[in-house]
């Protein structure tokens, strides 16, 4: 066959990326050996003693540790399902518009928060739920006592999750749209013909369709569920709300910043790794099993 | 093809692998060269023959405009005079700001890749030297340090150099700063005062009535009832300063604390002699009750701990008091007087405890610290770049306004720690006549009196005895009335008030809490701040306390106690 | 083709229309924020004066920043390391993707080169290793760190979405131009690419809007501001200082510096590149839903 010939091909023309993944992505991961280490700058990775387990068991053994995996579970989790249903919702209301104008408007407005970063949007969100800020203004209207949002350690990861939404969901819109385009339209006259009204034109043209995106995003999007957002809680949060708001990645910063505790961090980065890349792996499996569809 | 990029790949990996591990490890050989350079005399200012070149870490914001065109970070009055000097070319192996600088030094720790000096806080010194990373500077220091800079580092009682000193070696080069900036004072809105003829505070109990007056009187007169009584911290800020930092805390409750004897974050003698951290001492639960008091009240910003920026307030006259040291006017003191002209914040050193007394807590005058790579073939260059500073801060060589001190390369601060109080009576003296310029021509240290003697009158207007804002003339120099604004009002509590200051025991970290102090300090933050804003019950001190000591408080406080035993 | 015009069908345009404005209205308000901050004056904007509308009008602060040589440098860091970086993103997307959707048969090894990919998109060995990598390839205060870092570790993520692009069209157009004679290079050029214009355009963007955005590396791998990226130019602005280890000289040079309105000025510059490359970008998505989900 013609195409036997091809895999050397193939092969050249993955050679520039893997090379360029493993310089950049591979090499470095030598680090990893930080965490089994009693790590001594001066001494360097090839002369620093070795500590086996020692910092992962002292990183279990610590309460704080506990309390900061499920705070991140929670978020991160939050974070996944919301992030994928409101850009979904917001594409699928988008389609359903017919002005044109007003939803090339609207489609160029809803990603500009994804732009700004958190350090912006931090200050500007606490304003809008400060004390006498326009929410509490709002509330006011409606008989309510003024309330600190953010001081409420049971509302904060809430917050974190409808502040982040606001942020990505127009964003995210864009993957859903690119994959609405991939619908053949002639599907759409066909059902108009045999005379589906608008939602089930949806149901059973539009959702499938992009299915398959709607898969692969959860999927990889499983991978960051230790991911919370570090630049977001570390501009949102405060101590009211350790215990409902303090995340892996802001605790490792305050420990590795403002004490070196370099093995430490780099424990809980792996560990961070390991679980991100087992879910991948189940959820890969799964999507194979249930669905029938090898996402990578 | 295939073939052939597997081994290249594998080689390209073990390049990298043995570079840059070696690179970590080659560093521990040759020990340094001292035989030559003890044969010479010892010159603090000596000029190098051949040209030395030093890189350096430095604090630069890169938003800074200030240097004159065709200036440079690299190549502006400090370096030339440097380079004319001390023949000593200087290069930046980086240049950050803020928490940035503290993560640019952290990595270059961790990967051992340090420039041949920097400026350090007490956490990366520790480290450094546990480490082994950084040279012995104690003969350094012995040898070259310049008379004018030794004396200000001895007259610390022994603080500055027990900062450094490591197994009897001086292992960094301590900066001194004056020791107003830890000591807290009460700034208040005295316009507010008189208007509702009240006096400043002196109890803790007038405290609370002042509180209420501003927040319930109307004091700015729009109708509404939208002042705040007392500024707290703000996001992120800190509730009182503590032995890690125990300076220029803004924002913060440390008077408060004081008021009722409790000193939290300090390491205090018990009642047995023996050291106890005063976070958990019942004078702090008493404290913490109070404030929880006020603040339910409504008396203190009912948005401290959450606001992104504790002196919009302040600066938009809202706010009509606050806690920090003497230097306002350099922060939220000037645009307030901008915003409202009358805007009139006066300092005193109240409230006082039940013993009528004002009892602050005292900082260490040391918080920055010189370090030198180990092996770096000139260690002693670092301390000629500071005594160069120092000399040419006296004669005033350096223009500030072709680019600021922040540009002198491991620039730290040595003041004599009685600046502002000495400072202040001589400017009081100056403005009554008694003296002039010339009367203070051996006060060498204080570099910047000289300056300060002559423009205080083109900004202070008469009465001289007042200091009330509508004495002031800011407009004729901002920059002028800022540092004196300061001194004057800020300082004067500092000069006029008999008080003895309470020293933590220590003011650096133990072996111990390099591993548990994060922990123990979160809990402590988040338990304190809940207490006072009502989201937990006072007694969670009492738990707080067990788990404190349970959490490894007890056994960094036997460390504690082993170290000072030493 | 004309859908019914049915009362049921016009209500839920009205809801759908009202709601989507108003989502799209709170999507404005943070750039609105920054640029009526900028307009402001300075002792406003630092009381907390300026919400909705400028304070004091004026322009005081974008007539400074002509003035600021350093902004522009850092302007011009960013834009060459986007072009750069969108563009080798491009190549190694294009050259991956393709092969790694073929079938294991046809490429062997496809999946185990597929979760080598998964695992450096999930594991890192932390900054320590990745400085001292970039240091012995002496690209410190070069540009290429900038471009090859970051790109590497935003690779995977927007092969995988490639190749399931790639993956999900016709097998017939494979075998069409195997027919015709077409090599693997000629399929790819003039079959795959053209056809993938939507999915390439969002990892494209995706690109652009990474390196315009980062700003850690910067601060890692450049020793000095004159090499500095604009966003770690600005996050200079925001970062948070300390004043507990300053004396009150260092804090007043930066209370100096600190000019809010003059911060905002520069932000919302810095936010117009991406809001100006956007739509450009967006032509293909619209386009392609124009073409592909409702007709009038």
């Amino acid at each position: 066959m013609r195409m036997k010939g091809f895999a050397k091909h193939y092969y050249l023309m993955l050679i520039p990326g893997f090379l360029w993944l493993f310089v950049f992505s591979i090499v470095p991961m030598f680090g990893i050996i930080i965490s089994f280490q009693y790590f001594n700058p001066g001494k360097g990775i090839l002369g620093s003693d070795w500590a086996g387990l020692e910092h992962f068991k002292y990183m279990f053994l610590l309460k704080d540790t506990q309390e900061v995996f499920s705070n991140t579970l929670v978020i991160a989790s939050m974070k996944i399902v919301a992030n994928l249903i409101a850009p979904l919702l917001f594409a699928l209301m988008l389609n359903e518009l017919r002005l044109m104008i007003l939803r090339r408007w609207i489609q160029t407005i809803v990603y500009l928060p994804h732009f700004l970063s958190w350090v912006i949007l931090g200050g500007i969100v606490l304003d809008l739920f400060s004390y006498n800020g326009p929410v509490n203004q709002l509330t006011a209207l409606f008989g309510f006592q003024p309330k600190l949002f953010f001081a409420d350690a049971q509302l904060f990861p809430f917050l974190v999750v409808g502040s982040d939404v606001w942020k990505e969901f127009g964003f995210g819109t864009i993957i859903y749209l690119a994959a609405l385009t991939g619908i053949n339209p002639a599907m759409y006259e066909a059902a108009n013909i045999d005379g589906a009204g608008r939602w089930r034109s949806l149901w059973h043209i539009t959702l499938p369709g992009i299915r398959t995106t709607a898969v692969l995003l959860t999927v990889l999007s499983l991978g960051n569920v230790l991911n919370a957002g570090f630049d977001q809680i570390f501009n949102l949060y405060n101590p009211l709300v350790y215990s409902t708001g303090d995340i892996i990645d802001t605790w490792v910063y305050r420990t590795g910043l403002l004490n070196l505790q370099y093995e430490l961090a780099t424990a809980v980065g792996l560990l961070k790794s390991v679980v991100g890349f087992l879910l991948i792996s189940v959820s890969y499996y799964l999507a194979y099993r249930f669905v029938n569809y090898r996402i990578f | 093809m295939k073939n052939k990029s597997k081994p290249l790949a594998l080689l390209l990996a073990c390049f990298l692998v043995l570079g840059a591990c070696s690179n970590t490890t080659n560093n521990t050989p040759a020990a340094p060269e001292k035989s030559a350079e003890s044969s010479e005399p010892a010159d603090p200012f000596g000029r190098y023959e051949e040209p030395v070149q030093i890189s350096i870490s430095i604090e630069i914001d890169p938003t800074d405009n200030e240097l004159p065109p065709g200036d440079t970070p690299l190549d502006n009055q400090y370096t030339r005079q440097i380079k004319e000097a001390l023949n000593v070319d200087v290069d930046h192996q980086f240049a950050a700001t803020g928490q940035n600088l503290r993560q640019r030094i952290s990595l270059a720790i961790a990967s051992n890749d340090l420039p041949d000096a920097m400026v350090v806080n007490a956490v990366e010194l520790r480290q450094l030297v546990e480490a082994d990373q950084i040279a012995d500077l104690t003969e350094v220091y012995e040898r070259y340090a310049s008379p004018d800079i030794k004396s200000i580092i001895e007259n610390t009682n022994g603080a500055a150099l027990d900062a450094v000193t490591f197994d009897g070696k001086i292992m960094a080069l301590p900066g001194v700063q004056a020791n107003a900036d830890g000591i807290h004072l009460l700034w208040i809105r005295q316009d507010w005062l008189d208007k509702l003829n009240l006096e400043p505070p002196t109890t803790m109990a007038e405290l609370e009535d002042v509180a209420r007056a501003f927040v319930e009187d109307d004091p700015d007169g729009n109708g509404k009832r939208d002042t705040i009584g007392i500024t707290g911290p703000e996001s992120g800020g800190k509730l009182y300063a503590n032995f890690l930092e125990s300076k220029n805390n803004l924002y913060g409750f440390d008077p408060i604390f004081s008021a009722h004897d409790a000193f939290p974050g300090y390491w205090l003698e018990g009642e047995d002699g023996s050291p106890v951290y005063g976070s958990i001492l019942p004078e702090t639960r008493e404290a913490l009750a109070n404030l929880r008091d006020l603040y339910s009240k409504g008396l203190i910003d009912p948005e401290m701990g959450v606001r992104n920026k504790a002196d919009e307030p302040i600066i938009a006259g809202k706010s009509g008091m606050f806690f920090a040291p003497w230097w306002m006017a350099y922060g939220p003191l000037t645009n307030a007087v901008k915003n409202d002209p009358e805007a009139n914040w006066q300092a005193y050193a109240l409230p006082l405890n039940q013993n009528g007394e004002f009892r602050p807590h005292a900082a260490t005058p040391s918080t920055e610290f010189v370090v030198v790579r180990k092996n770096y073939e000139h260690p002693e260059v670092p301390m000629k770049l500071l005594n160069n500073l120092f000399k040419n801060e006296q004669e005033n060589t350096f223009d500030p306004s072709k680019g600021g001190p922040g540009y002198y390369p491991l620039r730290v601060v040595y003041a004599p720690s009685d600046e502002i109080e000495f400072t202040v009576k001589a400017l009081r003296d100056v403005l009554a006549g008694n003296k002039t310029a010339e009367d203070f021509a051996n006060d060498k240290a204080y570099k910047l009196l000289p300056s300060d003697i002559a423009s205080i009158k083109t900004i202070k207007k008469e009465p001289y005895d007042s200091m009330d804002i509508s004495t002031w003339n800011p407009e004729a120099n901002w920059g002028a009335w800022t540092r004196a604004y300061s001194i004057m009002v800020g300082g004067r509590p500092l000069v006029d008030t008999e008080f003895e200051a309470v020293s933590s025991l220590l003011y650096e970290q133990t072996p111990l809490m390099e591993s548990r102090w994060v922990n123990l300090r979160k809990l402590e933050d988040e338990t304190f701040l809940r207490i006072i804003m009502g989201a937990a019950p006072l007694e969670t001190f009492d738990t707080f306390v067990e788990n404190w000591k349970r959490q490894g408080g007890d056994q960094i406080t036997q460390e504690v106690k082993d170290a000072l035993a030493q | 083709m004309v859908r019914d015009r049915t009362f049921g069908n016009r209500v839920t345009d009205i809801i759908l229309i009202v709601v989507l404005i108003g989502i799209t209205l709170s999507c404005i308000l943070p750039i609105w924020y920054t640029l009526s901050l900028s307009l402001s004056s300075n002792s406003a904007a630092a009381a907390g004066k300026v919400w909705l509308w400028p304070v004091d009008f004026n322009l005081n602060a974008y007539a400074q920043i002509l003035n600021d040589n350093q902004f522009f440098r850092s302007f011009w860091i960013s834009t060459q390391r986007v072009l750069l970086g969108v563009t080798l993103n491009f190549i190694m997307v294009v050259l991956m993707s393709y092969p790694l959707s073929r079938t294991a048969k046809e490429l062997k090894g496809r999946n185990v080169f597929m979760w080598i990919l998964i695992f450096t998109m999930l594991f890192n060995g932390g900054l320590i290793p990745l400085y001292l990598t970039v240091k012995e390839l002496n690209m410190l205060n070069s540009i290429w760190a900038l471009v090859l870092v970051g790109g590497a570790q935003t690779l995977v993520f927007n092969v995988i979405l490639t190749m399931n692009f790639f993956r999900n069209l016709p097998k017939e157009l494979d075998e069409a131009a195997l027919v015709d004679g077409a090599g693997p290079w000629y399929i790819l050029f003039k079959i795959y690419i053209p056809l993938a214009v939507p999915v390439l355009a969002t990892v494209s963007l995706f690109s652009i809007v990474y390196h315009w955005n980062e700003f850690l590396y910067g601060l890692i791998f450049m020793s000095r501001e004159q090499f500095y990226p604009l966003q770690t130019y600005i996050q200079q602005l925001v970062v948070s200082v300390d004043p507990s280890t300053m004396s009150e000289d260092q804090y007043r040079r930066l209370s100096e510096l600190s000019n809010r309105t003059l911060d905002a000025a520069k932000i919302f510059i810095a936010m117009l590149p991406v809001l100006i490359v956007y739509p450009f970008l967006q032509r293909f998505f619209i386009h392609g839903i124009t073409l592909g989900s409702v007709k009038e």
